[in-house]
């Protein structure tokens, strides 16, 4: 990709930040096990997210959250359904969608021999950023995420800590409007664990959306705008956390994450009766 | 631009692939210093296959012209071409005399030649020419021929058997001692050039070693880029990069089969520097030079090259359905086998560069750098071994892009086995993403 390419991709997310950043519409993952047949993982999954919003998925492990990430991050292909994100479509434009998303999880690894500022400039370059802006950048995010102590250190040798930072860099060097998170500070310390909050808080302060997966209820009640409960590949629902609280009539989100749930097996065996 | 682009970004991909595979000790380890560790074991692949070879000797009919055949006695000619229905040796070593009349006149060498004067278009060259006289016999063969040293071979073996016996005849029914009499002498003379014998050893050695030079040089890179990826977790990294698919892998095989090269031409260097005292060791007495015939490398450098992207892709393709390092190293043990048996077949006489042999996949490569270390002008059968090598890289390319663009590469933990390659290339996945 050129300049040009690169310059147009980002005045094409700047032009439209009234649309949702990201739209999903009866998203559905089925996969095939040779043992277990076909399972959804994610089943008729609608979300909204806005730009200047953090919006996360709240589930316990196996609920989908990650299946549905990866969708939308273009990973994975969707099964049915539809989704846009950063106004383009996951199934029939997934690079433009790699274009302007950034993606974090903890499966997407740093390439251990490489140092962190060669990884930084690899996905920059191919991202394609011209060598002045691609140094520009990088002085942004070096200094954003002090990483200058080990930038010329290969990535096998970093702390996790430090590899985390080089990570979250990685996913944000081509300025996405749009960042995605699959639980973000799991395996961190606490001081990291913070610094990641601090930077999603960050992020939303630019203008940007980001969508987080989490199983930590404090962590999604500081940092979210809006929780969308999502169990055994369904979301059970989506609101602000003092939305669904008044729904409920539950004080803890914890509790309000239980009631959902409850709810949701209790439609599920009623269901199962009828049948 | 499209295409532009396309470039750019698979040579990035490739030389980020390239920093990352050298800057691993054990790869480069394996790559560039292993391959010579393992020449002792070539060398004895070698002598299985020359003993295979032997077999194949065996079964190699040769065709010698006698000079004025009619003047021959009977019983000498039968010793040279007798019992082929009664003795089985003879049967096995088969040997055609040909009339060639009077040619006193014409060079041995000529006579020699394919397609000779007394040959039909369709007729075998000549692969000896036997003139007698009253002082002796005289054979004369071109050495640096497979064929050459055969009919040298069956010759003499069979001239001194019926000298034995005339011997024997002679003595009983004149009382003489056996040894007192030399009923007839033959004399040997090549007229092979001394060079083309050392183009004979090395073309019966350097194919071979070339394309297990490629494959060996390609084993280890291939595993660490795709195998290892995901091993190290970095696969779903990978995904993320905003441009094709195809292109990374592109990008990929590429680094692969430029590794693959870099450690064939370190190998031939480490061989060219060693030669001169090893061969000079091994062929200390005989006049036979051997000269690393770099003209000729050079000529077959594109077809290796070519030869490299295809061993790559395979491989990669390959090892892509192993979830480690570890597992994928034992699948392409079997695979390596498949690049280096065809190689030793191609190296037994008897078994030339022809349009046919020249579309086979490994084979080719190892027929067509014999014709070109023997100087062996064919430039049909070379172009169509370019343009096999190309289609077969291009076929297991797409094999590669097909199993590891599939969502299983980046998410699935598990080792894929090869029986179950048909259905998980039918399972989802698309290259363009």
């Amino acid at each position: 990709m050129t300049e040009a390419t690169h310059s147009q991709a980002l005045e094409a997310q700047a032009t439209d930040p009234q649309g949702p950043a990201i739209e999903a519409k009866a998203l559905t993952k089925v996969f095939s096990d040779p043992k277990r047949g076909k399972i959804a993982a994610v089943q008729d999954l609608d979300l909204t997210c806005n730009y200047g919003e953090v919006m996360g998925l709240l589930g316990p492990n196996g609920a989908g959250k990650t299946t549905t990430l990866r969708m939308l991050s273009t990973i994975l292909a969707p099964t049915r359904g539809t989704a846009t994100v950063a106004g383009a479509d996951v199934t029939n434009d997934p690079i433009t969608v790699r274009e302007r998303v950034g993606f974090l999880s903890g499966t997407t690894g740093l390439y251990p021999r490489l140092t962190a500022k060669e990884v930084l400039q690899y996905f920059g370059r191919l991202h394609g950023m011209d060598e002045d802006t691609l140094g520009q950048r990088l002085e942004v995010v070096v200094k954003a995420f002090d990483l200058n102590e080990f930038l010329s250190g290969r990535c096998e040798s970093l702390s996790t800590g430090q590899r985390q930072r080089v990570s979250i860099a990685r996913a944000v060097i081509h300025d996405p409007r749009v960042l995605i998170l699959d639980e973000p500070t799991t395996g961190l310390d606490l001081l990291a664990a913070s610094d990641m909050i601090r930077f999603v808080e960050s992020r939303r302060e630019e203008g940007r959306c980001v969508l987080f997966s989490t199983h930590v209820l404090s962590e999604a009640e500081r940092l979210c705008d809006r929780i969308a409960i999502v169990h055994a590949g369904r979301v059970l629902a989506v609101g602000t956390p003092q939305e669904l609280r008044e729904e409920t009539k539950e004080e803890w989100l914890e509790d309000v994450f239980r009631a959902f749930v409850a709810r949701a097996d209790q439609t599920l065996t009623s269901e199962a009766d009828n049948l | 631009m499209a295409s532009q682009q396309r470039l750019h970004a698979t040579l990035r991909v490739a030389a980020k692939e390239l920093r990352e595979t050298l800057r691993d000790r054990q790869t480069a380890f394996t790559t560039l210093v292993l391959p010579i560790c393992m020449y002792p074991v070539l060398f004895w692949v070698m002598v299985q296959g020359f003993l295979v070879l032997q077999g194949q000797k065996e079964r190699t009919e040769v065709r010698v012209g006698v000079i004025n055949q009619e003047s021959v006695p009977e019983d000498l000619l039968r010793a040279l071409d007798k019992g082929q229905d009664e003795d089985e040796e003879y049967q096995a070593n088969r040997l055609v005399l040909v009339d060639l009349g009077a040619q006193e006149d014409v060079p041995r060498a000529e006579l020699l030649e394919p397609q000779g004067e007394d040959s039909s278009p369709g007729d075998p060259p000549l692969a000896g020419v036997l003139s007698f006289a009253p002082q002796g016999a005289q054979l004369h063969v071109n050495r640096s021929e497979p064929k050459g040293e055969l009919t040298e071979g069956r010759i003499t073996s069979r001239l001194a058997r019926h000298v034995d016996q005339l011997r024997e005849q002679a003595a009983q029914e004149g009382g003489y001692s056996p040894t007192a009499l030399e009923p007839l002498r033959l004399e040997r003379k090549d007229v092979g050039p001394e060079s083309d014998k050392g183009a004979l050893i090395l073309a019966m050695l350097l194919p071979m070693l070339l394309v297990t030079m490629c494959v060996m040089g390609a084993f280890f890179p291939a595993v660490d880029l795709s195998a290892g990826e995901r091993e190290r977790g970095t696969a779903e990294t990978t995904l993320l990069l905003p441009i094709p698919r195809l292109w990374v892998l592109q990008g990929k095989v590429l680094a692969v089969a430029s590794l693959s090269m870099i450690a064939t031409s370190f190998n031939l260097l480490a061989l060219g520097i060693s030669a001169e005292g090893l061969l000079a060791t091994l062929l200390q007495g005989s006049s036979i030079t051997i000269n690393l015939p770099w003209q000729s490398l050079l000529a077959i450098a594109p077809l290796t090259l070519l030869f490299a992207l295809f061993a790559g892709a395979t491989l990669t393709a390959i090892s892509g359905l192993a979830r480690n390092f570890k597992e994928a190293q034992a699948m392409l043990g079997p695979v390596q086998l498949l690049f280096i048996m065809p190689a030793i077949a191609g190296i037994m006489p008897g078994i030339d560069l022809t349009p046919g042999l020249a579309l086979v996949p490994v084979l080719n490569m190892t027929l067509a750098a014999k014709s070109m270390l023997l100087g062996k002008i064919l430039p049909l059968e070379y172009t169509l071994v370019a343009i096999s090598l190309l289609i077969s890289g291009w076929l297991a390319l797409n094999l590669a892009v097909r199993l590891l663009s599939r969502e299983a590469f980046a998410t699935s933990s598990a080792t894929i086995p090869l029986r179950k390659l048909v259905s998980f290339l039918r399972s989802d996945g698309d290259a363009s993403r």
